[in-house]
């Protein structure tokens, strides 16, 4: 019960739904009891030979009343309650989403989005049955159940009431019963299932390995037992599934025999008439529902529970970063200053000892193996997380002085991996500017060198990406990502390893065209091929988060250290990589 | 997608789906058979009751004969029968769960069989997202249709019509009348059917497109807040959260009309009409009261699988188009090269030789022309070229991934499809560039379920690819399980696993897909020194982008756009004055 406590909030606000929605159900189970009482009536006056024609007719236009009215009932109490629980799905959703929106990249780090989607879906889905079904349930089984239970006993006999009952507690226990073991049974029968999907998953993207091997039956005979398994869980599920109907028609069955046999008793000392018993009999048809509703009950708030608790739970974490009174508000434009004595993150890895000053309108080229901490350097900008000792400014003030959103308005980063949205290849371009003219589209497609791809396909600019369209190569996708950073034409540009799936000849082109674009602008440059940051002011090289060498691209090459080694190695393997286009 | 693929999209005919369904349940004959005499034989048994009680009511308690002996036998009947029916049923409904499962399970092996067995040109070109959700998703979808088909539709619909075999029992004339429920009751079906089927796909198709947006939205949260779009992709979603919810809700209304409520009121129609006929008989002669509680009784419980029924309707309408989907992709036939084997056909040194070789992925296209070469056992042959030359495509070719257009591919003098496709594999190792990684330990992931190789064959091969100091490393070391997909593993360690997976196997002939990914240098030394060894006594063929692996090659291939551009030794392609020789000089220079 404690859900529906955690859950009052909303109660309270749709307190108008909910109460007409109880009333309505309320009323609907005071229906249900004429039908049983009628049909008890007709039988007596039957028995007694003294039906006529307009009480015939009397009794079954309140029948048909009764039907039409209920009819009405049911339908508007649906309305009101599942509306209700309906609209707290989509709430809880979309409160979801804006707090998703708000989190850290660390928040998406400590968790798989299949689980995000699994809280955004099931966990939703289980709440809104708290407060759909689970209310009805819970109205239903006390109000009709109470209602049933007083009629039978008032009008025909309450110790035939008392004697009938007494297999149907059992019943409540047993479908609550079965049912939180169904629950857990259901559970590893998903995990089977999803096990399953993995493996197929993985069979899929394989699929070269297997072939090259020749282990095709292998795989098969691997997939057979995966799928065992997943018949022998759902067939633990269905064998505790299997228990519900057997069970109801034991305990009803027994109902009915109890009922049966001490109401001929009391027929027979005249205690009641037989039309008495027939009502009852149909009167205990009528408790099945509240004892399979009470079992219910339990087990939809048994999960709306634990489904609220996790929801609630991901909706207290905190935003990470949060702007200081008082911040800047305007973005910022001006010389990028590293001061950075120590910065570690995850424990180990970290930044040392860096100072960097880039002039308004430079480029500062970052090169250093994978690992050495060009990336955290370039991200440090992002503000994406504080630095312990040290500190980043841009226009002669800490990052920390301007509210995040102003920042962000001055910085553009295009990630090593590329993400690009399910919508047209516009879109995709326009995503930080929506409102951009086609005519700046096609300036920034064409900056970032991927304009003649575009063209080419049959749909132009208005093409789909993703699953449902084109699929794009690795470098196309990472120019796309380029033009979308460059649309915006921000003060400070940070490349992050993104140009390493475009070849060299692209690469050159959308170098020459920064360097002519971006003049007076920032632009920050880091890469594994050192050709990218041949154009760089001055490019350093991390090692082990420290500056191993600085300078530009000229006298570095004179040092004839790492940089030199792995600028000469590259260039011999670009020469071969192209050696047909100059052959 | 291509042309030869679009098919694919659309699912069978509904007519031809279901045929195909009955044809899985032909296996499971007998066990249907024993599943339904059990059906029948516990509904029957659950509907006897109320005649029983009829029975007492008329026969004895009406008339207040209330013989002991009989009483009992008819309270015991009751009570063995109620008893029977429930075990009857528990097992009738357990064996067409267990029938059904077994079913799909079928289902899912034949697909999945079928698919592993296309050739690798459908998986270069298919979605695998696609392909994916086939096999799981649709087959899922597919074991609903059987559970709701055999459990829920039969058993309710061997109910209604028990329910109906008793009526007339009781009461023929009443019955019949009482028939006249059912086109009502067909009726509402129908509506329902018509509408839910546009409702609630439109339903479905809202939520797949909130899951989607918000799915894309989880992953590429870091672009929506770099470019601060946090605003107008809340408001989107908002969107499309609220045009889900008002087709949730059109859909509930739907339900709300037609379904429990509506058979509601149908039940007490009924319920009209069964006194009004009891009330109109009393007017002339008397009627047997027990028949009116049997009767009062049946319709209670008639009303039940009606609604059964109606909910899994619009279930059943989607998993009849996944299960037409699922069998185009059974249906679609894509074979891989097929070999015409000479039986006993050994590759004994495995020197290779491409004669004239001409092949295209797609008509018209050539990727490779005319290519010609030989490698002899013992000897590298190290093909460069720029991405699209054609490099990889020698690969599949050499592999029988692909059928070639023209020419001849010999390995020891025979053409490659005379042997058999095992000792092909067997024979021919492929190093891929990024090792894909399955599910399991270090062991398994080089032994690829391969249980002969022995412990000490596969230490020694782990020695071989140089692997052995990094594994060591690893928690567990060979028992070490990998994480999903190798990601705890670096490019340049799943490369040396790679290495141990395909020398265990001690192939004639070995082919490196080399990675241009940044390996650390010092495991370029270790991809170095395995090549070393494992090149020995072996025909190697390298796709190569390290200056040290084609350094050592004995003989090297320059493609451009699927043509030799250059070939020689590393001597003669200096002398020659080409790329070779301009490359070379730079590094002189440079060093």
């Amino acid at each position: 019960m404690k859900v529906f406590y955690d859950l009052s909030w909303y109660f309270k606000q749709e307190k108008l739904r909910y109460g007409t929605g109880i009333f309505i159900l309320m009323l609907v189970s005071a229906l249900t009891l004429i039908p049983p009482y009628v049909i008890g009536l007709v039988v007596d006056l039957i028995d007694g030979q003294n039906m006529t024609q307009e009480i015939l007719i009397y009794w079954m236009t309140i029948l048909a009343a009764v039907g039409v009215l209920s009819y009405i009932l049911r339908y508007i109490w649906r309305i009101l309650i599942f509306g209700a629980s309906i609209k707290l799905a989509r709430i809880l959703r979309s409160n979801l989403y804006s707090h998703f929106t708000k989190m850290s990249s660390s928040f998406y780090q400590k968790r798989r989005t299949g689980d995000l989607m699994a809280h955004a879906t099931n966990d939703i889905r289980a709440v809104e049955q708290t407060a759909g079904a689970g209310v009805l349930t819970l109205v239903d089984s006390l109000t009709m159940g109470s209602f049933v239970i007083i009629t039978m006993a008032i009008t025909i006999s309450w110790e035939l009431t008392l004697i009938a009952l007494i297999p149907m507690p059992f019943m409540a226990f047993a479908t609550a019963k079965y049912g939180s073991m169904l629950h857990h049974r259901f559970g590893s029968a998903q995990a089977a299932f999803s096990a399953l999907n993995n493996k197929v998953q993985e069979s899929m993207s394989g699929i070269r390995v297997t072939k090259a091997f020749g282990y095709e039956e292998e795989e098969i005979s691997a997939f057979r037992s995966q799928s065992d398994d997943v018949v022998k869980k759902n067939m633990a599920v269905a064998r505790v599934d299997a228990l519900f109907d057997p069970t109801i028609t034991i305990v009803v069955g027994l109902s009915y025999f109890l009922s049966v046999a001490f109401g001929a008793y009391f027929v027979i000392n005249e205690a009641i008439t037989i039309g008495q018993l027939t009502s009852f009999t149909v009167y205990l048809g009528l408790l099945i529902w509240p004892m399979l509703a009470f079992g219910w009950f339990f087990n939809i708030i048994e999960r709306g529970r634990a489904s609220y608790d996790r929801i609630r739970r991901l909706l207290f974490v905190e935003q990470e970063i949060k702007d200081v009174k008082g911040a800047i508000e305007s973005p910022p434009a001006g010389d990028v200053v590293f001061d950075i004595k120590e910065f570690t993150y995850d424990g180990e890895k970290g930044l040392f000892d860096i100072y960097i000053h880039i002039p308004r309108g430079r480029t500062l080229g970052i090169a250093g193996k994978t690992g050495s901490g060009k990336s955290t350097l370039s991200r440090t900008l992002l503000r994406d997380f504080d630095i312990q000792k040290g500190r980043v400014l841009v226009e002669g003030q800490p990052l920390d002085t301007y509210e995040k959103d102003a920042l962000l308005t001055s910085i553009a980063y295009v990630p090593q991996d590329h993400f690009l949205f399910s919508a047209t290849i516009a879109d995709n371009i326009a995503f930080g500017k929506p409102e951009a003219s086609y005519k700046d589209i096609v300036k920034a497609a064409a900056a970032a060198g991927i304009h003649e791809d575009i063209i080419h396909f049959t749909e132009g600019y208005e093409t789909m990406v993703g699953e449902r369209g084109v699929t794009l190569s690795g470098g196309q996708k990472q120019r796309l990502s380029i033009a979308r950073a460059l649309l915006l034409d921000p003060e400070i540009l940070i490349l992050d390893d993104s140009l390493s799936a475009v070849d060299a000849r692209t690469e050159e082109l959308i170098l020459e065209t920064l360097k002519k674009e971006r003049k007076s602008k920032t632009t920050i440059i880091t890469a594994h091929r050192l050709s990218a940051l041949n154009h760089a002011d001055e490019i350093i090289v991390l090692e082990k988060g420290r500056i191993s060498e600085r300078g530009n691209h000229e006298e570095l090459l004179l040092k004839n250290r790492w940089y030199a080694k792995m600028y000469q190695t590259q260039q011999l393997e670009s020469e071969l990589e192209g050696g047909g286009d100059n052959a | 997608m291509l042309d030869k693929h679009k098919h694919l999209m659309h699912p069978l005919p509904q007519k031809e789906v279901l045929k195909r369904l009955l044809v899985y349940t032909a296996a499971h004959k007998k066990m249907i058979a024993a599943a339904m005499v059990l059906l029948i034989g516990g509904t029957a048994a659950d509907l006897a009751g109320p005649i029983l009680v009829q029975i007492f009511i008329d026969d004895y308690l009406t008339p207040r004969n209330l013989a002991a002996g009989a009483l009992t036998a008819l309270a015991s009947a009751y009570l063995f029968l109620y008893a029977g029916s429930a075990v009857m049923n528990y097992f009738q409904s357990y064996m067409f769960q267990k029938i059904a499962l077994a079913i799909i399970q079928q289902l899912r092996i034949d697909v999945f069989e079928k698919v592993e067995k296309l050739g690798l040109s459908f998986f270069d070109q298919f979605p695998a997202g696609g392909l994916i959700s086939r096999i799981t998703n649709d087959t899922e979808q597919v074991k609903e249709l059987y559970i709701t088909v055999l459990a829920i539709f039969v058993q309710n619909i061997v109910f209604l019509v028990g329910i109906f075999a008793a009526m007339f029992y009781l009461n023929p004339q009443l019955a019949a009348f009482a028939l006249f429920i059912l086109p009502v009751i067909l009726c509402v079906i129908f509506l329902y059917r018509k509408y839910s089927a546009v409702y609630y796909a439109e339903m479905s198709e809202k939520l797949s497109d909130l899951n989607a947006r918000l799915n894309e939205s989880i992953q590429g949260m870091a672009v929506i807040q770099m470019f601060r779009q946090e605003r107008r992709m809340n408001r989107e979603f908002s969107g499309i959260n609220q045009s889900h919810h008002n087709a949730w809700l059109k859909s509930m209304k739907l339900d709300g009309l037609l379904l429990r409520p509506a058979v509601d009121l149908i039940s007490i129609l009924a319920l009209i009409l069964v006194l009004t006929y009891f009330g109109i008989t009393s007017f002339d002669s008397p009627v047997e009261i027990g028949i009116i509680y049997a009767f009062v009784n049946y319709l209670d419980r008639f009303f039940e699988p009606v609604n059964q029924i109606m909910q899994r309707l619009s279930l059943f309408q989607q998993a009849m188009i996944s299960a037409g989907r699922v069998f185009r992709l059974m249906d679609h036939d894509e074979p891989g090269p097929v070999q015409k084997p000479k039986k006993d056909l050994k590759i004994q040194d495995g020197n290779i030789e491409f004669s004239r070789v001409s092949f295209s992925y797609t008509e018209g296209e050539r990727v490779l022309k005319d290519i010609s070469f030989q490698v002899k056992k013992g000897e590298m042959l190290a093909i460069v070229g720029h991405t699209g030359s054609g490099k990889s495509s020698i690969i599949n070719a050499l592999m029988r991934f692909y059928e070639i257009d023209a020419g001849n591919i010999l390995i020891d003098g025979h053409s490659v499809d005379t042997f058999p496709e095992n000792e092909l594999r067997k024979n021919i190792g492929l190093v891929l560039q990024d090792a894909f990684m399955f599910t399991g330990d270090m062991k398994s992931n080089i032994n690829l379920y391969d249980q002969s190789i022995s412990e000490k064959k596969l230490l020694q091969a782990v020695k071989d690819a140089g692997a052995e100091t990094f594994i060591q490393k690893l928690s567990g070391g060979l028992a070490h399980e990998v994480g999903e997909r190798g990601s705890t593993l670096s490019t340049g360690e799943r490369q040396l696993l790679s290495f141990a997976r395909t020398i265990v196997r001690d192939p004639r002939i070995l082919i490196l897909d080399e990675a241009t990914a940044s390996v650390d240098t010092e495991t370029e030394t270790e991809i170095q020194k395995a090549l070393e060894r494992a090149r020995e006594g072996r025909t190697t063929i390298a796709v190569a982008h390290r200056l040290s692996t084609i350094r050592n090659a004995d003989h090297i291939l320059v493609l451009k756009e699927g043509s030799i551009a250059e070939e020689g030794t590393h001597e003669t392609l200096i002398a020659q004055k080409g790329i070779y020789e301009r490359m070379y000089r730079l590094q002189k220079g440079g060093g």
